[in-house]
């Protein structure tokens, strides 16, 4: 049996489910104060007829990070940086302790100017003298060669309760993005394993013998024990988990839009041929972009508990909420007491709905029938108005899907996928408003959960090659090798390969058959003064992401 | 975050999949280092600067600027056609006004490619910048165009195709030929008989550095600039006056071609050589696009860069002074007439060989222009080569007048009726038709 947690902004959903069958289903509201608890309520409710020990797989998607940088709930941070020639590094200068020290790596992996220790020394002293106890170690080209990010993690181990190195989030090129993933995964690293460890109490307590998994943005799954050095990668899991519960409740083959309406938000993503779509080097946290992997997805703020008011004699919908909608007991009326007043849902109180929706108008003085009417038209509209948006910007771009790049394809989704508390009520208005065809999956509430306890767990690798220098890295697993003068495309793809395997071995019993795709794969010839003097190769690779069967 | 003052589109296109010969400088691996270097700086993520995809040149875009010998794809890769497309990606961003400014990262370059094409010379089969230019006058109207060349070999092809163009100012700064490929491009090759004035040449001293280089653009481009309005400035943004460029000897760096991108302030530039492709692109490409989009360049230099190395001799210094003085005087009153050919008749004719270094082909011209006050002439070229024989390329410009129009019209008669030529060419971008006889 599979155990698939998503903490979401409102509500906290969890499902059990047996041979893809949901055996046992919660939803609780998600207190903001203590996610933990909204775990373990959610693990008290669909534990309550299943035996734990029958659990084979607990996945956990959690708003834990988002929310602490989001509200600003982060540590500082001592950032040490080397840059070497190129944009003044001051560009990039991110929290309170940030120092720049000189030193140098150039694109090939070579020192060209070794690190200043003393001036090391003084950023170490700076931050000791300020009480700062994370860390994150990031230098130019640390990608094709990590000494200086080393060295940088060596000087400050002492005391450091953590250090975040750069080139083991991502083996990507792109230094100021680096700076601030390493930025951002140290400065949320201590309250996101506070939380990991009162989880790994409560599931332990509950008897769960299971492997845990927090699921990832870009529609995988790392396990437990990595997520505590790399709590950044479980930023914005939630679409994720959305995107993989269609997945799994629908058979996709086309071009098509998922929206996932809940309490405050809509989530949007797009499918081409069956396969979601990529953000390409990673997502914006905190307006910084970094280098965490995403799917491609907008966020508006219009949901179920979004506040209904009045702007210039129209009608408008969030982006605010105001706690839940007054069928649910709220103060104020939400777009939900607007579907409940037009009969289109009769969620809760409907006659607290009723109220709330006529003491609006009154006060507008106008009729209430039609203010709930032009309520539920604009959130239609803002959605729908949204998805066109978002194709737009897709097609002036290339795409890729998470399995590879569609050189010259267009999008055009005729299929839209709804899911969320309110996606019944949705179905018909969405339906007339939109040209094609609008369809709500079976178990469309906890689609999220499903999604969540179906992602198979994936990594992802870069490997770079210089034969020249008889060296392979792969930067992520921090793994370098001595390779021949015959080392070749063919060997560099298969060691790829292989320390991918090995490396999610560590994490599954590989019962899963993986397939690895391998997505960029180039080789060059290096040429100097006297011919030919080696090759440069670069493959980069992943665990196809993927819903267990 | 950084913010670029110019929006600044970039078209990147490092052709992974041609080469001259695995082991050649114009070889896949060359714009790999600069492809990491702008990764790695987050260039792309600068607000302001944008990445597109090249478009693909079309068969009318290449035959509206050369005369390809015995056919354009006998002389012409896909990689050829998507470096040029690359390069009228650029223009149309900037003419749509949808980027203020863009630099085309292609390759394979195009400077040394002349009007009339039989092969591959100084690693370049057709001219990217001569196709850009004409696809924006074929599009957006004639034009008036100056191409600054900062490549350290002599812009000897684009020279060859606006050499009798009017509208087009051609200033190239360039290694002196008597000590570097192609062994032209000195003062005295001013322009064709009807644009004398409109092709400069600077040749400059082996060992010429940052100083010498900005003195040229401050006391010599910029005030011809000044004085010929044009509506577009074109940098070919060749970057082998590097001083670690393994095939030149001048004494320039990074920082020198950023200062020398933001004085000059292109609307448009393209790449064309430049072979230290690990030692210098990737500096002087970052320095370029930073200049471009008007972000602070001054942290950009090279790993090894160290200014008492590469700083040119008081003589070089004394030499370039002296050099300049006459600069803006050859292009406000230039010579009445060529230097090279005679007039006969209504035509101005001159003999040209030209050799093709890279496959070894010797190609021989005729150059027949007619003289003509009003506009830039009618062209007609008869060649032979060593691949091909004698066949004969007629161009009647875009601004020609009526009776340079007729002029091309009873040439091309005349070649069917006469001349035995096994390939007939015929430009006529007045009435936009391009028409090729014989195989």
């Amino acid at each position: 049996m599979y155990l698939g947690i998503d903490v979401g902004g409102t509500h906290t959903d969890a499902v059990v489910l047996k041979d893809g069958k949901i055996v046992a289903s919660a939803k609780v509201p998600t207190d903001h104060h203590n996610l933990f608890s909204s775990v373990s309520k959610a693990l008290d409710s669909v534990l309550y007829d299943v035996k734990p020990h029958d659990i084979r797989r607990f996945n956990l998607s959690t708003t834990l990070s988002t929310n602490a940088i989001v509200e600003g709930r982060t540590e500082e941070v001592g950032v040490i940086v080397s840059s070497g020639p190129g944009i003044d590094p001051e560009n990039f200068r991110i929290g309170g302790f940030y120092h720049v020290i000189p030193g140098s790596i150039d694109h090939r992996g070579k020192e060209v100017r070794a690190l200043d220790v003393a001036a090391l020394d003084r950023a170490v002293a700076a931050c000791r003298e300020a009480g700062v106890s994370v860390f994150a170690a990031v230098t130019k080209f640390s990608t094709r060669n990590p000494a200086q990010e080393n060295a940088i993690a060596a000087a400050v181990a002492d005391q450091a309760d953590f250090v975040s190195r750069g080139h083991r989030i991502s083996g990507m090129l792109n230094f100021p993005r680096r700076i601030s993933t390493a930025y951002y995964n140290a400065a949320v690293w201590r309250t996101y394993n506070e939380f990991a460890d009162a989880v790994a109490g409560a599931a332990e307590d509950y008897g769960l013998l299971s492997r845990i998994n927090i699921l990832k943005a870009d529609g995988g799954t790392m396990p437990f024990s990595v997520s505590r050095d790399q709590p950044v990668e479980s930023i914005l899991s939630g679409p994720a988990a959305s995107v993989m519960g269609t997945i799994a409740l629908c058979d996709i083959s086309e071009d098509c839009v998922i929206l996932d309406i809940g309490g405050t938000t809509t989530d949007i993503a797009v499918f081409a041929d069956g396969a979601p779509l990529i953000e390409t080097e990673g997502i914006e946290v905190g307006s910084y972009p970094t280098l965490v992997r995403a799917l491609k997805t907008t966020s508006i703020g219009v949901g179920g508990d979004s506040r209904l008011h009045v702007v210039e004699g129209r009608v408008r919908v969030g982006p605010e909420r105001n706690g839940p909608p007054m069928a649910l007991g709220g103060a104020r009326p939400a777009l939900m007491d607007a579907f409940n007043y037009l009969e289109l849902t009769d969620l809760g109180d409907v006659a607290a709905s009723r109220a709330g929706i006529e003491s609006l108008a009154a006060l507008w003085d106008t009729f209430p029938e039609k203010m709930a009417r032009e309520a539920v038209e604009a959130s239609v509209t803002a959605i729908l108005d949204a998805v066109e948006d978002m194709i737009w910007a897709i097609n002036a771009k290339p795409v890729y899907t998470i399995h590879e790049l569609l050189a010259d394809k267009r999008v055009d989704p005729r299929t839209l996928y709804v899911m969320g508390g309110p996606a019944m009520a949705f179905q018909p208005l969405l339906s007339r408003a939109w040209g094609g065809r609008v369809v709500v999956p079976e178990n469309y509430a906890v689609a999220n959960a499903i999604g969540a306890a179906l992602t198979r767990t994936t990594v992802e690798a870069e490997l770079f090659a210089d034969t020249e220098k008889g060296r392979m890295f792969i930067p992520k697993f921090g793994v370098e090798e001595a390779v021949g003068a015959n080392y070749r495309l063919a060997d560099a793809e298969a060691d790829a390969r292989r320390h991918l395997l090995a490396r999610l071995g560590e994490f599954e019993a590989l019962d899963e058959d993986p397939e690895v795709d391998v997505t960029e794969a180039g080789e060059f010839n290096m040429v100097g003064m006297r011919g030919e003097r080696g090759r440069n190769i670069r493959v980069k690779c992943q665990i196809r992401p993927g819903i267990l069967k | 975050m950084l913010e670029a003052k110019n929006r600044l589109g970039l078209i990147f296109f490092p052709a992974f999949d041609w080469c001259i010969s695995p082991t050649h400088p114009e070889r896949e691996e060359r714009l790999l280092y600069t492809q990491d270097q702008l990764r790695e700086e987050g260039v792309f993520d600068i607000a302001g600067i944008s990445e597109y995809k090249p478009e693909v040149a079309g068969r009318e875009d290449v035959e509206r600027v050369h005369f390809c010998f015995p056919n354009l794809e006998a002389v012409t890769t896909t990689s050829h056609m998507v470096s040029a497309g690359g390069a009228i990606k650029a223009a149309r961003l900037v003419m749509e006004k949808e980027e203020e400014k863009a630099f085309a990262l292609v390759r394979p370059p195009g400077h040394h490619a002349c009007k009339s094409v039989h092969g591959n010379r100084g690693f370049c089969n057709i001219n990217i910048e001569a196709v850009m230019i004409e696809w924006i006058r074929e599009h957006y109207g004639p034009l008036r165009v100056a191409i600054v060349d900062t490549d350290c070999h002599h812009g000897d092809g684009t020279q060859d195709i606006y050499w009798n163009d009017r509208d087009t100012l051609f200033i190239s700064l360039h290694q002196d030929g008597r000590t570097l490929y192609p062994g032209t491009g000195f003062p005295h090759e001013c322009g064709g008989v009807n644009a004398l004035g409109r092709t400069i040449n600077i040749p400059l001293p082996p060992h010429t550095g940052d100083e010498g280089f900005l003195h040229v653009i401050d006391h010599c481009v910029l005030p011809i600039l000044e004085d010929f309005k044009p509506d577009l400035i074109v940098n070919s943004a060749g970057q082998d006056n590097h001083f670690s460029d393994p095939i030149t000897n001048m004494n320039f760096s990074a920082r020198g071609y950023a200062m020398l991108n933001h004085k000059l302030n292109p609307d448009i530039a393209v790449l064309e050589g430049g072979y230290a492709i690990q030692g210098a692109l990737p500096y002087v490409n970052t320095g370029i696009v930073l200049a471009m989009a008007g972000v602070d360049f001054d942290a950009v230099r090279e790993p090894d860069f160290d200014e008492s190395k590469v700083r040119q001799s008081p003589q070089i210094t004394e030499y370039i002074k002296k050099l300049c003085e006459g600069m803006v005087g050859l292009y406000l009153d230039p010579p009445k007439r060529p230097k090279v050919g005679d007039a006969e008749g209504e035509w101005f004719v001159r003999d040209k060989d030209i050799f093709y270094d890279t496959e070894g082909i010797s190609e021989s011209q005729v150059e027949y222009v007619r003289i003509c006050p009003h506009c830039s002439g009618t062209l007609k070229l008869e060649t032979w080569s060593t691949l091909n024989p004698l066949s004969v390329g007629i161009e009647v410009p875009l601004n020609a007048c009526d009776e340079c129009n007729a002029a091309g019209k009873r040439l091309l008669e005349e070649a069917h009726l006469k001349g035995n030529y096994r390939v007939t060419q015929y430009i006529n971008r007045r009435e936009r038709r391009y028409e090729h006889y014989g195989f």
